[in-house]
């Protein structure tokens, strides 16, 4: 067999399908066991394959979970020890069905719902589901969220243990409980996107993995009827516009490029149309969503030919649409960003003074670097360096850190 | 055309904790590699050996559990490859993938018994 048979991630998205295969088999309770049996599974396929590699590996591994569910079986069984949800145990044929690919989908989004569960923290959510449902390592997680790896561990140990504390059962939500858990699982997949394309990660192609992941987790929900909704198909459709200019983002040389400057003929036209296309199937719903404007504002900027051709009165109208529905200090930001495009100075130094920075948090920087903006639409050069400068102070990342000097640059020229 | 064993040296992946997508970024290259291999007609035969190891030592036969040696100088598997001299195996042995996980090649020649 070739290099070229081996799927792009089928460890990491096959890891996924068989500690959800086999939570299902053994319950929340013994996670931990599940993870650590499917790693086995791994090594001693890595192990066989090096000296003998597999017709189809997928199809090996899935059968290498099975015997692992039944060992696993056998063990239980010799040590006394009785499973909550198996002692009026399922027959082998139940057991074997739960490996066929709508019920792997099934257990999958199980997981997806544990992952998100109301009653773990946002933080713990997206290392969780990075962890169990995506397959990531600890070490993976730490990276791809700029964080040390034992403060992933210690999330992780946490969502595990508040699984266990309130009892929280591997099942699917009852319909009249959907709405609202599928709110926090839109959520939770945004935040991973956001991770992923807000990173200031050096490497391209990790942020592109949370992306992935993102993309990959909302099109499960949208596999299947009873999950679909409006928000889902706007937050695919958002997160398909934004990922298509996500290599343009940044240079060779890791600096930020701003949209104006972004080399648009490397935006991957057959994602913007995706994208598209997800939008307009969100208004086929009766549900208004932020995911929906927001899509609408990208799919604006994505199919502008250039910049200066960008449809700011449309942007603008979506922006005012998105105040109305959802206000916060990033929307009122973007509204007042707009604004000074469209050379509306007033309204945007209006809305600009009723922003308090520090409620944007680490992003403060975002609202300084708008004000200088505007000082130096309106021609005071000095006003302008000293909000860069705020923004300067305020800022974390390198790439943004590089991104303001440059513009402190062009400034003091 | 001689026979050679190319004993693979180095810490498990078990030990080192691969992630799974690093495992399969591992596969891809030993398959490249043996794929490699077999096209050149070099590939006789090999085996991967689990780490757990036993050792059997002395005249009361004392039955010793492993490990006997260091991570890094455990056998993980090998290759039975036929060439033309030692260095021709040498050359094979350099794309051996896991060199940067501390791994090590061992060239050993089978003896040929005359009739």
């Amino acid at each position: 067999m070739s290099q070229e048979k081996l799927v792009d991630h089928l460890f990491r998205h096959q890891y996924g399908k068989m500690v959800a295969i086999l939570t299902r088999i053994f319950g929340l309770t013994h996670l931990q066991m599940v993870e650590d049996a499917v790693q086995d599974t791994f090594i001693l396929a890595v192990q066989k394959w090096k000296m003998n590699p597999p017709e189809n590996p997928e199809a090996w591994l899935t059968a290498a979970a099975k015997n692992r569910m039944i060992d696993l079986l056998r063990k239980i069984k010799a040590d006394q020890t009785r499973l909550d949800n198996l002692v009026t145990g399922p027959s082998a044929m139940v057991l074997n069905d739960l490996f066929l690919d709508h019920e792997i989908e099934d257990s999958q989004l199980r997981m997806i719902f544990t992952a998100c569960h109301p009653t773990l923290k946002p933080i713990e959510q997206i290392a969780f589901a990075l962890k169990t449902i995506s397959g990531f390592s600890t070490k993976e997680i730490a990276s791809a969220l700029l964080q040390k790896e034992e403060t992933i561990k210690k999330r992780l140990s946490r969502a595990r243990k508040s699984i266990k504390e309130n009892d929280i059962k591997f099942s699917l939500p009852e319909k009249k409980d959907i709405p609202l858990r599928m709110k926090r699982v839109l959520e939770v997949i945004y935040l991973i996107f956001n991770e992923g394309f807000h990173s200031g990660q050096k490497e391209y192609l990790v942020r592109k993995e949370l992306c992935g992941e993102a993309l990959r987790l909302c099109k499960m929900i949208l596999k299947k009827t009873n999950f679909r909704s409006g928000a889902g198909y706007a937050l695919f459709g958002l997160m398909c516009l934004h990922t298509a200019r996500l290599e343009s983002k940044t240079n060779e040389r890791n600096e930020i490029v701003d949209l104006e400057n972004q080399d648009r003929s490397t935006w991957f036209r057959p994602l913007i149309i995706l994208g598209d296309n997800a939008l307009t199937k969100s208004f086929g719903y009766d549900d208004i969503s932020t995911f929906q404007i927001e899509a609408a504002i990208a799919s604006v900027h994505l199919n502008a030919p250039t910049f200066e051709a960008t449809d700011w009165e449309t942007i603008l109208k979506h922006y005012k649409n998105l105040n109305q529905f959802h206000a916060t200090p990033f929307t009122r930001l973007h509204l007042a960003i707009v604004h000074l495009q469209l050379q509306q100075n007033d309204e945007a130094y209006d809305l600009l003074q009723k922003i308090k920075p520090a409620s944007l948090e680490q992003r403060s920087y975002l609202y300084f670097g708008a004000m200088a903006d505007y000082y130096k639409t309106i021609q005071k050069k000095d006003k302008a360096l000293d909000c860069y400068q705020k923004a300067l102070a305020s800022v974390n990342n390198d790439a943004e850190k590089k991104f303001l000097l440059k513009k402190i640059d062009q400034l003091t020229k | 055309m001689k026979d050679f064993m190319m004993i693979f040296l180095g810490p498990s992946y078990e030990e080192l904790g691969l992630s799974p997508e690093q495992m399969q970024e591992r596969m891809g290259k030993w398959f490249a590699w043996s794929e490699k291999m077999g096209r050149a007609g070099y590939l006789k035969g090999g085996n991967a050996l689990v780490p757990v190891s036993k050792r059997v030592t002395g005249p009361d036969r004392v039955v010793s559990d492993g490990p006997f040696v260091e991570a890094k100088e455990m056998i993980g598997g090998y290759y039975i490859v036929s060439a033309e001299s030692a260095d021709a195996v040498v050359k094979i042995a350099e794309d051996f993938p896991d060199y940067d996980l501390d791994g090590a090649v061992e060239i050993r020649e089978v003896i040929v018994f005359e009739q």
